[in-house]
């Protein structure tokens, strides 16, 4: 194990795209510098899943993966909105969800802003139904959207530096 | 005789409440104007969720029950029953609110602990209340369907061509189990034979999903227990699983990829991916077996006992850990391809990592012995009215599907996650553990909302 580590350290993890992993370098290092600038090099997010299929969060898990590491940049996902600097929210807004997705909101101190994850926040594919209350929008102000169903973690990351740099 | 779903539809005259068993399928007619049925709780503890479901869908009344709480509408739902044919509207409003009561236990200096719906971390949104006696957990109720997005209502009277990329998205962790389970319905539907190649290509992504989820947990069961570097070395094997997928399929979980087709796959790429995981799963599981203070903390948390895992009907790893034998997969196809069922006794977290680990090992073997398949696909246009069921073992567990269809329209849809039965069950694993082990054993079994919500 021990030499796993060392390699690992010594030079970060080989995969087989080396031409994805040198522009995600690219786009990580622009990202660490932006929230250097406007958050002060620390961007806490609170995720919020208002209805989603689920392949939305697993995608955001992976951003901890060895792969992204996004902690490194200086972003972290919060267990609380109270310590949140933004409202990552997926998913269709469920009826029974709609409380707690405003109550959320309402828990983050200001400035705040609302990035929306994944396609479906955007009213699409479940929209039939009684039970949807979405889109997002109509309930928040929606600062930024990552668009994809699910996107994929690079995506997610190039999302996120969009955002910064429409601050 | 095992219990695997009860629900209800509405036929022109009256109801019909079918109760699906695994060696038998039962109908019982009720009367529309005094809609009522007796509970087979009593019996089948895991009914209550559907009882109560029933009721919130359809205004059916259970009778003799020890729980009629609503089970799908909340605290501000409205008194309608949306699964009745006559209930049309596009949305609904909120309206006062009514109290849901928990099921407590209460005494002196005994406390409730409220978790959710929005949880600490990138959690689907459930509820948990916990009855404590200082750390140790009396009791826990699971309340979910926070998610609940009215799925079955919103395939109704569409063509059943129509809603796949529903059909897809009911859980995304499972949705190569999904579609290959609402394959299986059409290929019925349409009088076709199956195809060995489509089956073959089929089997191979419903694996690599089976794969892929178990990795995540496998590092998510250790990181819970403050052992973060095995989800460091197994979340990278999950990223992995997901670049495997996406190459084959052009999506990492496999949205679009089935709908009755078998694509060309290069296998020099995949063979590459085994071999390299097998060498790594491998190394995983001699570097974690040695470690008893994590050992420590798996053993004994979060028991299941064999006895209540087959009262409860639980189906999935959480069946399997605890010594039932029960998979969608023991059948001659999987078997001839190099299936063995995995199972552990001691129904606990350690038996449930176990049992994971096993199925990932057994998992690269299937794939291997599958991939002497040929580009193919049938046609799926034509549909006969009938009444069609279909069954897959997913990541998860034992996935159940219903569709009816009349006039070449999707009449009925019912589907049971193997969450919904499995999410019954967890509480009967928390007395005598401490609240710290709730995300442990929670996580062990891993159970989806989404799918579970509908
Ligand atoms: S955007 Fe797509 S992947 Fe994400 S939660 Fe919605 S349906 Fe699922």
């Amino acid at each position: 194990m021990i030499d796993f580590w060392l390699q690992r350290f010594q030079k970060g993890i080989q995969t087989q795209n080396s031409w994805a992993d040198e522009e995600l370098a690219k786009i990580k290092k622009r990202l660490k510098s932006e929230i250097g600038k406007k958050f002060s090099g620390s961007l806490a997010i609170r995720m919020v899943d208002s209805g989603s299929c689920n392949a939305c969060e697993a995608e955001c898990n992976a951003l901890s993966n060895p792969y992204y590491d996004l902690e490194r940049l200086g972003i972290r996902f919060v267990a609380s909105p109270r310590h949140a600097d933004i409202l990552l929210v997926s998913g269709v807004v469920t009826f029974n969800m709609l409380p707690h997705l405003l109550d959320a909101y309402e828990q983050l101190p200001s400035p705040k802003w609302v990035i929306t994850l994944g396609d479906c926040t955007q009213g699409t594919v479940f929209k039939d139904s009684f039970a949807i209350k979405g889109p997002v929008n109509k309930h928040l102000p929606v600062a930024y959207h990552i668009p994809g169903c699910p996107p994929a973690p690079d995506e997610i990351i190039k999302g996120l530096l969009g955002f910064l740099q429409t601050l | 005789m095992r219990f695997i779903a009860r629900f209800a539809q509405e036929l022109p005259d009256h109801f019909e409440i079918i109760d699906v068993f695994d060696t038998k399928i039962e109908k019982t007619p009720i009367d529309k104007d005094n809609p009522e049925i007796e509970t087979v709780a009593h019996i089948y503890p895991a009914a209550v969720w559907f009882e109560r479901k029933i009721h919130d869908d359809f205004g059916i009344k259970i009778l003799h029950t020890f729980d009629n709480r609503p089970l799908i509408h909340h605290e501000r739902f409205p008194n309608i029953h949306p699964m009745r044919k006559d209930f049309t509207q596009k949305s609904i409003e909120q309206v006062p609110f009514h109290p849901y009561h928990y099921e407590v236990i209460e005494g002196d200096g005994i406390f409730q602990v409220g978790v959710g719906p929005v949880h600490a971390g990138i959690i689907e949104p459930g509820h948990f209340h916990f009855s404590q006696e200082g750390e140790a957990i009396l009791h826990l109720e699971v309340r979910h369907f926070y998610k609940y997005r009215g799925i079955e209502k919103i395939v109704e009277k569409k063509h059943p061509n129509e809603v796949w990329n529903i059909i897809e998205r009911i859980s995304g962790n499972e949705s190569i189990a999904y579609q290959l389970a609402y394959l299986e319905l059409l290929i019925q539907a349409s009088n076709q034979k199956h195809n060995e190649n489509i089956q073959k290509y089929g089997a191979i992504l419903l694996e690599l999903e089976r794969i892929a989820h178990h990795l995540v947990d496998l590092g998510f069961i250790p990181n819970d227990a403050g052992f973060g570097a095995a989800l460091a070395y197994s979340s990278m094997l999950a990223e992995d699983t997901r670049r495997a997928l996406k190459t084959l399929t052009n999506h990492r979980f496999g949205f679009g990829a089935i709908r009755g087709k078998a694509k060309k796959i290069d296998q020099n790429i995949l063979e590459s991916f085994l071999n390299d995981l097998e060498s790594k799963i491998d190394f995983f599981e001699n570097w974690i077996i040695e470690i008893p203070s994590l050992w420590d903390r798996l053993d004994t948390t979060g028991k299941l006992s064999p006895k209540k895992a087959l009262k409860y009907s639980t189906v999935g790893v959480v069946a399997r850990a605890s010594g039932v034998r029960i998979d969608r997969r023991e059948n001659s196809f999987y078997k001839k391809h190099g299936f063995s069922i995995q199972t552990q006794q001691s129904g606990d977290v350690a038996a449930r990592f176990k049992v994971r680990l096993q199925e990932v090992k057994n998992s690269i073997q299937i794939i291997r012995n599958l991939l002497d398949f040929q580009e193919d696909s049938i046609s799926l246009n034509a549909f006969e009215d009938g009444e069609y069921f279909s069954f897959i073992e997913s990541s998860l567990g034992e996935v159940m599907l219903y569709l009816k269809i009349k006039d070449q329209k999707i009449d009925r849809f019912f589907a049971r996650d193997p969450s919904f039965i499995n999410w019954q069950a967890l509480h009967l694993m928390m007395p005598g553990n401490i609240i710290a082990d709730f995300p442990l054993t929670n996580k062990s079994c891993d159970l989806s909302y989404a799918g579970s919500d509908l």
